[in-house]
């Protein structure tokens, strides 16, 4: 991923050297030419097209700032209730994810949709620890969990 | 006991880099805007702080290997070095000297030896924050 970059900078450079016109304007020409060589040519990278990553990059920000807007407004009922009829509880989610900043990421996104808090990553890294502040509905939240924030870490990640 | 920081070891990582950077802003940014030599200082000690507190003393000893001592002695001769300039071409005690040069990446840029002088305050405020808190936490 990072070659394909390096060489689409490349490529941008080389554009610029063979029109002899350092402008900015003729970099991001032939930084364009550069991305639709490389995704002509993409059976010969083993890896994924990187443009395919920042699109998944694009696409979990926007998920997350939905996820957000629903997740406090769904907030904002419990509070307005009149009656608390609140189960707070803890429980352990299992992860798939390996990487440091793939665990970091997801905690960041479960701790900052509200009704979500993770207070722990387990010594293997292999669990979270999350405290919830409604437990009638846990296998649903560990649902909405699993098909969002962690298929499109995923996403991003896979090579 | 040893528990699993991953979530913070990993988020101190990322920031020090952006504390630090910021850091380097508010130094010279301290000529026409608020900032300086001392701000910066401060600013930085606490990135390196970060650090120490996301990992542990020795750990961050072994990334940074500076001895803080020397800092502040090269701040101190650096701030003095500034300062005794002038008196070499027969002018006062601290008087400073600017010029505008054409640099060839940045353009028409103003060199003052004010910057040098606040370098020095910057390695000072770095070395004697460092110190103080490097030795209370050594102390068993």
């Amino acid at each position: 991923m990072s070659f394909q970059i390096l060489l689409n900078l490349f490529l941008a450079f080389l554009w610029m050297f063979l029109s002899s016109n350092y402008s900015v304007s003729r970099f991001i020409i032939g930084y364009l030419l550069g991305l639709v060589v490389i995704v002509a040519l993409r059976k010969f990278f083993k890896s994924r097209l990187y443009i395919d990553r920042v699109w998944a990059v694009i696409k979990l920000s926007v998920l997350f700032i939905k996820e957000l807007i629903l997740a406090n407004v769904s907030v904002l009922t419990l509070v307005l209730k009149p009656k608390l009829e609140l189960q707070p509880a803890f429980f352990k989610y299992e992860t798939k994810l390996t990487e440091e900043w793939e665990i970091t990421l997801l905690s960041s996104l479960i701790t900052l949709t509200p009704g979500t808090v993770v207070v722990h990553v387990s010594d293997d890294s292999k669990s979270l620890f999350i405290h919830v502040i409604d437990s009638n509905d846990i296998d649903e939240t560990i649902d909405s969990i699993k098909n969002s924030f962690e298929k499109a870490i995923l996403e991003v990640s896979r090579s | 006991m040893k528990t699993n920081d991953v979530i913070i070891q990993f988020t101190a990582k990322l920031v020090f880099f952006m504390i630090f950077f910021y850091a380097v802003h508010i130094f010279f940014a301290g000529h026409y805007t608020p900032g300086g030599g001392f701000v910066g200082g401060l600013v930085t000690a606490s990135a390196i702080v970060l650090l120490i507190v996301a990992f542990d003393l020795k750990t961050v000893q072994t990334i940074l290997p500076i001895n803080y001592i020397y800092m502040v002695a090269s701040g101190l001769i650096l701030a003095l070095g500034t300062a005794a300039i002038s008196m070499f071409a027969g002018k006062p005690f601290f008087t400073h000297y600017f010029d505008y040069y054409n640099l060839p990446i940045l353009g028409k840029t103003s060199l003052h030896t004010a910057a040098l002088f606040d370098l020095g305050v910057y390695l000072v405020v770095v070395g004697v924050t460092m110190t103080i808190i490097q030795t209370i936490g050594e102390d068993e």
